[in-house]
């Protein structure tokens, strides 16, 4: 499995044949931000950036999702019978996603199709249809730390070709056979690249700062963890609303309604956040997640401890950063962590 | 950071922790990333070391006041001031049991203008004083003036000095922040009925209600919030344009007669949506038809909450 | 256009506007049949999420009625009451709901031929505005996906 070669200029050579057969999807510039969208046009394609504000769980995971329709009338034949919601129409690719997003639905696909008997139907059409083309990060941000959670800014997890930028040229990495195929037609790179790629990946890894220690967390008991001292300082300062989890690629919680107007009816799921007191409110009035101190733990323990002891070590953070760069009071994972850790 | 004030509020702090004064002073630390500040709660000597005053303190300190035990002490500038006089008001904070350390804000500055300002690079550092921030990229260094990139709302500040305190960091300064609110505020009065509609649409259809504008605010301490609401569920919970501008309109409006314009909300949306075009546009009123300004006097009674005989009737059928 | 009947929903006081309404139809005085009424205990317990809740629906106007200013049946609920729908009013018109949607009066329970030039009134001026179904402003739309 060989490296091609694609010079910059000529991306519309992969957009083209990429385009015939998908909806193509990528990370556009608004202003400041950075967000995924349709690609009509190709000079929106960008290579100069950090990663997208909002990570592209979206894609996979709406926030708003149907996930069927009812007719709400029991006296009709069809009253109460639910109607499914067609599958995605087009097959689609996300061209320049970044390693971690990539990382991050790999692990959500431990999530939401661990078996067959717990299977999201949902999840899987979107993932069964979607291409995933990387870009790795020769510039990782301040903020990010992918090489403390198992990753890195070259990482393959999830990808279906990599791409790594050398400035005027790309190369691209196949790495599954859907990815193959994809770009078996570009000229191939000199046996040369290989080195060149693992430079840049060692220069990309050395200008992550952040030191993360994880190790305690690990090994500790689950309940000795739960009961650090730390937890009654952190949560002080958290008000409680979920930017962070509504911006984290692998933070997955949702909320189901049923909602009817007339005789439609329709069931949909959103995104809801284990920050909300509403999340664990039971229907008895009592709530197992009380406090602050309850839910702020909560999504910490979740990624740092409950993920790795139930998804064979998979940590459930990807160390995009993207919740240390939204958080109104700066709570920064990375100091929760390594408090976690002491 | 401004050294002079954040060396007095650790003195200030300290010697309040060593008195036992207090048994927690609520300030900020710094932020573990460039422009934003973390609000922190310090309860030894040590600690108080950690405080800082800075450009970047965005939030509403008095946010945190609500439902809290003990004795706090809380630094607090004009908006932070008037918000703690607005809950003492409301039987939500008892005068008692705060002690707040005044302090002059020199207007807060609004991260967003400055990455815009920069192009959206990343901005490593950040060195300031009274009148200036010099922003630190990687291999560039950019001088930008702090009346240029202040919030909206510290603009047309009412009052840069905390209005109520025990003690005072520094001295008082210039208290105006020089804008005329009534200027500014309600911004689409003068627009047609459908160019009015367009623009709340494209102001909130971005909104991803992560609620951050509500729980950063400290009007919000409602026990039960009307979004939480199920039975009668007064505002969906999908993405519908019509939930997410129930939740803006009924938030706003709950906000009426009590907003003291801190501006918190609009720091604290990860997606920077305007908030203010809806609070402003109610304050503005307030003033005009009942004469009230927010959190400027202990004992007032909010306007809602009281009426006169020869309220203005403007909206009736005529 | 010129056959668009609105549907318009209004919150009478049970004290003043809701008996209007009654001695206006035992008077057999004939008003729009375009009004649904809702019977509320005074108009200072009228929330403004109930208006809220009647334009998603979508319904084509809100109206709201009670005791004129002083013969509240509690004293002073409609005097509080009218500080906020002042405010309220004058918000939805700011961001774009046409005020010929939202209604606000004063009727006593004399004013059975008060009630019914109101109602009259009401419905000119929403049938003048048009259907909310067409700018579809606040409505909750649930439909059908296929």
């Amino acid at each position: 499995m060989g490296y091609k070669l694609l010079a910059k200029q000529e991306i519309g050579k992969l957009y083209e044949k990429l385009a015939k057969q998908y909806e193509v999807y990528a990370p556009i510039k608004k202003g400041i931000e950075v967000n995924w969208s349709k690609i009509e046009d190709l000079g929106d394609i960008l290579f100069d950036f950090k990663n997208s504000s909002l990570s592209p769980k979206g894609l996979f995971f709406p926030q708003t999702e149907v996930m069927f329709e009812f007719k709400n009338d029991p006296k009709a034949e069809e009253g109460y019978i639910l109607k499914e919601v067609p599958p995605l129409p087009k097959t689609r690719v996300l061209l320049n996603i970044r390693p971690c997003d990539a990382k991050a639905f790999s692990i959500l696909d431990k999530v939401f199709m661990r078996d067959e008997d717990s299977l999201d139907v949902y999840w899987k059409d979107k993932r069964d249809k979607t291409v995933l083309i990387g870009l790795a990060c020769n510039n990782p941000c301040n903020t990010c730390f992918c090489t403390e959670v198992n990753s890195s800014p070259f990482g393959e997890d999830g990808l279906d070709v990599l791409m790594v930028d050398l400035g005027d040229k790309l190369i691209l990495k196949g790495i599954t056979d859907r990815g193959n195929s994809l770009i078996e037609d570009f000229e191939e790179a000199e046996s040369s690249v290989a080195s060149k790629i693992d430079d840049l990946k060692k220069s990309a890894e050395s200008k992550i700062k952040t030191k993360l220690s994880m190790g305690n967390i690990l090994s500790r008991e689950m309940l000795e963890v739960y009961e650090h001292s730390y937890w009654d300082r952190l949560h002080e300062s958290c008000i409680n609303c979920g930017a962070c989890t509504f911006y984290c690629p692998t933070c997955h919680c949702f909320d189901i309604q049923d909602e009817t107007k007339g005789e439609y009816g329709r069931r949909v799921r959103n995104w809801d956040t284990c920050m909300s007191w509403l999340f664990t409110h039971h229907a008895s009035g009592h709530n197992p997640r009380g406090t602050k101190k309850h839910r702020v733990r909560q999504r910490f323990m979740h990624k740092f401890k409950y993920m790795p002891f139930k998804l064979d070590g998979d940590i459930g953070c990807v160390g995009c950063g993207r919740c240390i760069q939204v958080c109104p009071v700066n709570i920064d994972v990375r100091d929760v962590v390594n408090n976690m850790n002491k | 950071m401004l050294e002079g004030y954040t060396k007095e509020i650790r003195e200030a702090a300290k010697r309040l922790i060593r008195d036992k004064k207090v048994d927690c002073v609520i300030g900020y630390s710094k932020g573990s990333i460039p422009l934003v500040d973390a609000p922190y709660f310090a309860y030894t000597e040590e600690e108080c070391e950690n405080l800082v005053w800075s450009g970047f303190c965005t939030k509403n300190l008095a946010k945190y006041l609500i439902k809290r035990l003990g004795k706090n002490a809380l630094v607090a500038q004009g908006c932070v001031s008037r918000s703690i006089v607005g809950l003492i008001n409301e039987n939500q904070v008892k005068r008692e049991n705060v002690y707040i350390l005044g302090i002059w804000s020199p207007g807060m500055v609004d991260r967003r203008k400055v990455l815009e300002r920069v192009g959206g690079k990343e901005i490593i550092d950040v060195k300031e004083d009274e009148e200036k921030l010099v922003v630190i990229g990687d291999g560039w260094e950019e001088e930008i003036k702090r009346k240029e990139v202040l919030r909206q709302n510290c603009y047309t500040c009412a009052s840069r000095n905390a209005v109520l305190f025990d003690e005072f960091i520094g001295e008082k300064k210039e208290s105006k922040g020089g804008g005329d609110i009534d200027n500014v505020a309600a911004p689409w009065e003068k627009l047609s009925i459908d160019e009015r509609w367009e623009k709340f649409r494209e102001t909130f259809k971005e909104c991803i209600r992560c609620y951050a504008c509500r729980n950063v605010c400290p009007l919000c301490y409602c026990a039960e919030c009307f979004v939480d609401e199920s039975r009668p569920q007064w505002c969906g919970k999908t993405q519908d344009e019509a939930d997410v501008y129930t939740f803006h309109i009924l938030r706003a409006f709950h906000c009426a007669g009590r907003c003291v314009d801190c501006g918190a909300c609009e720091s604290a949306c990860p997606m920077g949506i305007k908030m203010r075009v809806l609070t402003s546009k109610l304050e503005k009123d307030i003033r005009n038809m009942y004469g009230y300004e927010p959190g400027m006097e202990l004992g007032a009674i909010p306007p809602l909450s009281v009426y006169r005989p020869d309220d203005p009737e403007n909206f009736i059928t005529p | 256009m010129s056959n668009f009947e609105p549907k318009i929903l209004a919150f009478l006081c049970n004290w003043c506007s809701y008996g209007a309404a009654d001695l206006a139809g035992v008077s057999r005085m004939e008003y729009p049949a375009n009004i649904r009424v809702i019977r509320v205990p005074c108009s200072g317990s009228m929330s403004p999420k109930f208006i809220l809740e009647a334009f998603r629906q979508g319904v084509d106007g809100v109206w709201v009625s009670g005791c004129h200013p002083g013969d509240c049946h509690y004293i002073s609920g409609n005097l509080y009451a009218r500080r906020r729908f002042q405010l309220l009013k004058n918000l939805l018109e700011y961001i774009g709901i046409e005020p010929e949607r939202l209604h606000f009066t004063w009727i006593s329970s004399a004013e059975a031929g008060r009630f019914q030039e109101k109602a009259k009134q009401i419905v000119e001026a929403v049938k003048k505005v048009g259907p909310a179904n067409e700018k579809k402003k606040l409505i909750k739309e649930l439909k059908p996906i296929a």
